[in-house]
């Protein structure tokens, strides 16, 4: 008999769908503790390397920044490489000084929805958001207008 | 074998009835399999080499990344192994939250596995209901972790987060949801005439048969033999909360489906267990130096597809000397196949059945 499956089926067929239609109707699904895209606080970042030292994906290298940072006379900032990135946060755990924190901006935020910036800029957040990565020119540019806040953060 | 007489098909890997990256050569004769020869290799990343060459905190990024459906139990499984390298004991929070995590990861497999089993036999409407419970799940995870599937939860020496408040109401929630959801499926597919006359009898194991090809989990405890390591060799806390052993006796597909459903069940109730155990506030971690002592660590854990082992080497510094996993899907897609084949009669239209009641994790045999 399939009688039972069709039981089971009109309880489901009378019951709302659990899917939800992103991002037309909604947004995608996002908690508090979810690791995205990364800021770098460049006034704490002391330019020890660790970041890169525990990356496992290999994505961050350091770059030289220039400009007033009295913590950090090398002037050496870590780059994210968002397109090579598992955001696995160790970067942001082994920080000795808490300078790198995530957002929650993951997934089809990080890219744009042209195609010809997808694969381009994969680096640069939607406009929308408001927040840039920490990539070398793109940081310089948000700390100068102001973009970056230390409060742009999720979990430090 | 001569290629003239029979017709040689290629199945998979981007066959929907294929469990994932791998293929299959099949030699037909009219509609019936005589013989199958695995094509591994699709996702060919030299896992365990890799690892050698990558810290130990960088490790926990790459000990999980070979099975999507079940990452849980590796990643507990090299946590628990590099533990053992630095003799540490970590705290019985993390003990009783690495249970939760493991059992959740176990449900959420076997949900994943009754949508490849209902599809296989045409039933995909209750698949989709299993599909909705598990991202429940999934979605649990990226609360408490911050990611779905790849958690980088259990690190070595303990849990890596902070739990958020309402956990433990969180965690019931999303269990009696599932519970619920589970029952369904279970019911949709378990009590249906079309899927008991599809797999009832097809890809018989006897318990001999099943230990002699060296499987283990579900699969060898649907064929009568009760081998479950969280029993017979118990880590974290298993030996203090209460859960029977599903096991079968005719050791065929349908059998080996009643088995899982039932673990799904026993799954929830450890879980409901392991909440009542936690002690909000109290640590999850111990730190561990980033130079590791020359030893060797071995970790055994029960995952939802049998038995998994990692065997690390440490010569001191800040990485593995050399790192072996001992996976869990090599026997399936490879000797229980074959002997399957050679002993019953397969067709065409049963080989996808059979393999997804094995439920193998492909990309295992690529380590
Ligand atoms: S999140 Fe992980 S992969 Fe991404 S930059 Fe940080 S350490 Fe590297
Ligand atoms: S972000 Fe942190 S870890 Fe990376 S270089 Fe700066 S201070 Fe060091």
């Amino acid at each position: 008999m399939v009688l039972p499956t069709l039981i089971k089926s009109v309880k489901y067929l009378v019951s709302k769908p659990y899917t939800r239609i992103v991002p037309r109707k909604s947004q995608p699904f996002k908690t508090e503790s979810i690791r995205g895209a990364h800021v770098l606080d460049m006034l704490k970042c002391v330019g020890c390397s660790m970041c890169q030292q525990v990356c496992p994906a290999a994505c961050i290298d350091m770059v030289v920044v220039e400009g007033e940072y009295p913590q950090n006379p090398k002037k050496r900032f870590p780059r994210i490489d968002h397109s090579k990135c598992t955001f696995c946060g160790l970067c942001v755990e082994y920080c000795p000084v808490g300078a790198l924190t995530m957002t929650t901006a993951t997934g089809y935020e990080l890219f744009t929805t042209s195609k010809d910036s997808t694969f381009k800029e994969p680096l640069k957040l939607k406009e929308a958001l408001g927040k840039v990565t920490v990539t070398k020119d793109l940081f310089t540019s948000a700390y100068a207008q102001g973009v970056i806040t230390k409060e742009s953060s999720s979990r430090g | 074998m001569g290629d003239r007489e029979y017709q040689v098909l290629y199945f998979g890997p981007q066959h929907p009835g294929a469990p994932g990256n791998i293929a299959f050569k099949l030699w037909l004769d009219g509609d019936r399999v005589v013989k199958a020869e695995v094509i591994p290799g699709f996702l060919h990343r030299g896992f365990e080499k890799m690892m050698e060459n990558r810290t130990w905190e960088m490790n926990v990024t790459m000990s999980y990344r070979f099975c999507v459906e079940d990452p849980d139990h590796l990643e507990i499984a090299y946590a628990l192994a590099v533990e053992d390298i630095y003799r540490a004991e970590i705290p019985e929070n993390a003990k009783w939250l690495r249970m939760i995590q493991a059992e959740m990861g176990r449900v959420a497999s076997h949900l994943f596995w009754s949508h490849f089993i209902g599809g296989s036999v045409g039933l995909r409407t209750p698949a989709y209901w299993a599909v909705a419970a598990r991202e429940e799940i999934l979605k649990w995870f990226a609360r408490i972790s911050g990611h779905r599937i790849y958690h980088n939860l259990s690190v070595p020496g303990g849990i890596r987060y902070a739990l958020p408040e309402n956990f433990k109401e969180e965690t019931l929630r999303v269990v009696n949801f599932v519970e619920e959801k589970a029952r369904d499926v279970e019911d949709a597919l378990l009590r249906n005439s079309i899927f008991k006359a599809r797999l009832r009898g097809l890809g018989k194991l006897s318990g001999e048969e099943a230990l002699s090809l060296g499987v283990t989990g579900p699969v060898l405890r649907a064929s009568g033999v009760k081998y479950d390591l969280r029993v017979n060799a118990p880590y974290l806390n298993y030996d203090k909360v209460r859960f029977e052993v599903p096991v079968g006796s005719a050791g065929d597909a349908y059998e080996r489906s009643v088995v899982r459903f039932k673990e799904i069940q026993q799954s929830l109730s450890i879980i409901r267990q392991s909440v009542e155990e936690l002690r909000p506030g109290e640590p999850l971690r111990v730190k561990l130096g980033l130079s590791a002592p020359a030893g060797e660590g071995v970790a055994r854990v029960e995952s939802a597809r049998g038995e998994y082992m990692i065997h690390i080497i440490s010569q001191g510094g800040r990485r593995p000397y050399r790192v072996r996993l001992k996976s869990m899907s090599m026997p399936l897609l490879t000797t229980v196949v074959d002997y399957l084949i050679s002993k019953e009669e397969v067709t065409i239209a049963d080989f996808p059945v059979i393999l997804a009641s094995l439920d193998p994790c492909p990309p295992d045999l690529d380590r």
